[in-house]
């Protein structure tokens, strides 16, 4: 109930949301991962209940594991990358902070999207504006909390705010560079060995 | 036992044998999948000229099946145009041995209605007319004009004569458009270029680029014509070279494209690489028949690609290799009345005879009913369509709209959905969800002011409720004491 009462105190004061977590009574690193669960859920259910007309997917298109993967990465590498950006620029935010914050950032999209949904099945697609327009107001939501959470958690002022914001979306960018360029090295040794495991075996 | 009965009785029909055709039959469906589908045409034999007192064939390029279904084939290494039946009966040979009449290398034909022949006489660089019996009557040379540009070189190699008598001359490389000449072969203008798109490419290189650099680059040309036809209205049918998309194009008289109008329509198979020069399709030729069937011959793959009059795909067939029913390098197609497809065959020096299977007769009718918008007739037909070719995407979006006109929308929703036709599936909601509306208005309107009184009085008790049940919890600063004033 603490994680309800949370995203309701988000939705409604999001500056006073973000004075109050830095409390570090208050905040659980489990409250993180519970919103980051009901995003998913969230997306899943509303993806689950998009009125044919308005799918852009075939049903076999979507997986289950790829979604969840779509919310989780950007959502780590945000908080990585914010962090550390933070960090060298005098941010006040501790990591803990930053993670569970920028989990309840997304608070609007799991409040909202399943209700916003529910309408592709009562729209046809020359009203669908409505629903697009619904759907964006959220997104944008997101991203204004997410820019609040900046400004609150690390005490920064406007212009800093934008730069750490660029900043870290530049940093999400290496990292995922990284990421995928150790992947495919580390692919590669696997199958050096995987290769050379054959070679003895079959000569 | 009933099914051994049955079974007994399949063994013991009396069985007819096929040969296999060497291609599969499929068709592209709403996704761009490409799915198996039954085959359209098939191989039925060849007139390779040598039992012909004529003599064989020698790199032919053009087939032009004539209105009483005779064949005009520009024998091109020969230098000259046979007549004959469609049985193989030498009728006429045009081109004289000497003289004005006599051809060189011509690589196109076209004859009207009347009989006289137009030849693009290609190495001499002029048009010959001949009259019906092959009598040479006069040339058209080469066209002067200021407006052609002093880069112009004239090739004729394809041609059309429209009702006026003016000619519509396709002049390889040209990048201008359709030469279009008067009957006495004055220069009328070009008609109906192809467009050069924007390119963000070129746009970003012109950007960068010094003066210097710019001045060394090639101008950007639109893509010439290959080929060109006639349909029974006037429309002219255009192929283009070198590109992925609106390959075919269909000019109105003031050679706008209605084929593709505002679209980016991709004819042919549909390969991985979207840009590469060597693997986009390459219509040679292109035959239109009296119900406005389209249907094209690809270079690339050596298969003929048949398109209802809104350019949906219906039939794929023929391929590249040796075998009967397959191409070594086909050059050009014609389709007489009688639905017969003929496949000139250059690399073969042959003409292949491709019949019409019963499936296509029926896609056939049902599609002509279906484009001139008589839904509801071709609804039997597109069943017996669905039950031969489950995956002919066609027919579900035709029984949708007969359905939707009769408005059975619920039903015609489930069409269009089997159809992936999301456009079609939304209006007929719309549909649905009025009368839906009109006939539970109570049932609605009731829940509606439930809904509202559920917001106004239910949620504002339940938080109250909440807030007093966790008032002991840690979140207490937020809290107001309970039964004080909640808002």
């Amino acid at each position: 109930m603490t994680v309800m009462s949370m995203m309701r105190k988000v939705l409604a004061h999001p500056i006073d949301f973000y004075y109050d977590i830095q409390d570090p009574k208050r905040l659980k690193w489990y409250q993180g991962f519970a919103v980051i669960l009901l995003a998913y859920v969230a997306r899943m259910l509303s993806i689950l209940i998009t009125g044919y007309a308005f799918q852009t997917r075939e049903a076999y298109e979507i997986s289950y594991f790829h979604e969840f993967v779509w919310i989780v990465v950007p959502w780590l590498t945000w908080s990585v990358a914010n962090w550390g950006v933070s960090a060298i620029i005098d941010g006040e935010g501790k990591f803990k902070e930053v993670f569970v914050g920028s989990a309840f950032a997304l608070t609007p999209y799991v409040v909202f999207i399943v209700p916003i949904t529910v309408l592709t099945d009562i729209l046809t697609l020359s009203e669908g504006s409505l629903y697009h327009f619904l759907v964006s107001a959220v997104l944008w939501w997101v991203g204004f909390l997410v820019l609040v959470k900046v400004k609150v958690i690390h005490d920064f002022e406007l212009g800093k705010l934008v730069l750490v914001t660029v900043l870290s979306v530049i940093g999400i960018l290496i990292i995922w560079f990284i990421g995928i360029l150790l992947f495919g090295l580390m692919n590669q040794l696997v199958h050096f060995f995987i290769d050379l495991y054959q070679e003895l075996q079959l000569r | 036992m009933l099914t051994l009965a049955s079974a007994l009785l399949v063994l013991l029909a009396p069985c007819q044998a096929f040969a296999a055709a060497p291609y599969l039959g499929y068709t592209y469906n709403t996704l761009g999948d490409d799915v198996r589908s039954v085959n359209g045409y098939l191989y039925e034999d060849s007139l390779d000229g040598y039992n012909m007192p004529t003599g064989p064939f020698n790199a032919p390029e053009d087939l032009f099946v004539a209105p009483d279904d005779t064949l005009y084939v520009v024998d091109t290494g020969n230098s000259r145009i046979v007549h004959m039946t469609s049985d193989g009966e030498p009728i006429a040979v045009i081109g004289d041995t000497d003289g004005p009449g006599k051809l060189n290398e011509p690589k196109g034909v076209f004859v009207k209605t009347d009989g006289t022949v137009y030849v693009a006489d290609t190495k001499n660089q002029r048009i010959a007319v001949f009259r019906a019996d092959g009598k040479f009557v006069r040339e058209l040379t080469a066209p002067t004009s200021p407006l052609l540009g002093k880069d112009f070189s004239y090739s004729p190699s394809k041609l059309i004569v429209d009702k006026r008598d003016y000619l519509f001359v396709v002049s390889d490389g040209n990048t201008q458009g359709l030469v279009q000449l008067d009957p006495k072969g004055n220069f009328k203008g070009f008609f109906g270029a192809n467009q050069v798109g924007f390119s963000w490419k070129r746009f970003l290189i012109k950007l960068v680029a010094t003066k210097e650099q710019r001045a060394q680059m090639t101008t950007v040309k639109p893509l010439a014509f290959s080929n060109v036809a006639q349909d029974k209205e006037g429309f002219i049918y255009t192929t283009t070279f070198g590109t992925a998309y609106n390959q075919i194009e269909r000019l109105s008289p003031v050679g706008v494209d209605t084929l593709n109008p505002g679209a980016k329509n991709r004819y042919g198979d549909r390969f991985v690489s979207n840009d590469a020069p060597f693997s986009v399709p390459a219509f040679a030729d292109i035959t239109v028949n009296d119900d406005g069937l389209i249907t094209a011959l690809d270079l690339q793959t050596c298969k003929v690609f048949q398109y209802d009059k809104l350019g949906n795909l219906l039939f794929v067939f023929g391929g590249s290799g040796d075998q009967n029913g397959l191409f070594t390098t086909p050059s050009a197609i014609g389709e007489s009345s009688d639905g017969h497809i003929y496949v000139l065959d250059k690399g073969l020096n042959r003409i292949d005879r491709f019949r019409i299977t019963p499936f296509a007769e029926l896609v056939h009718q049902a599609s002509k009913l279906y484009v001139d918008g008589r839904y509801k007739e071709s609804e039997t037909m597109w069943q017996q369509v669905l039950y031969l070719d489950a995956n002919y995407d066609m027919a579900y979006k035709a029984i949708g709209k007969s359905l939707f006109r009769s408005e059975r929308y619920e039903e015609a929703m489930r069409y269009f959905k089997l159809g992936h036709d999301r456009y079609d599936y939304s209006v007929a909601f719309g549909e649905y969800r009025k009368i839906y509306f009109r006939n539970h208005f109570a049932v609605i309107v009731g829940l509606i002011v439930l809904a509202y009184l559920l917001v106004k009085f239910g949620l504002p008790w339940t938080f109250r409720y909440l807030r007093g049940a966790f008032q002991g919890s840690n979140w207490k600063r937020s809290v107001p004491a309970k039964g004080g004033k909640a808002r």
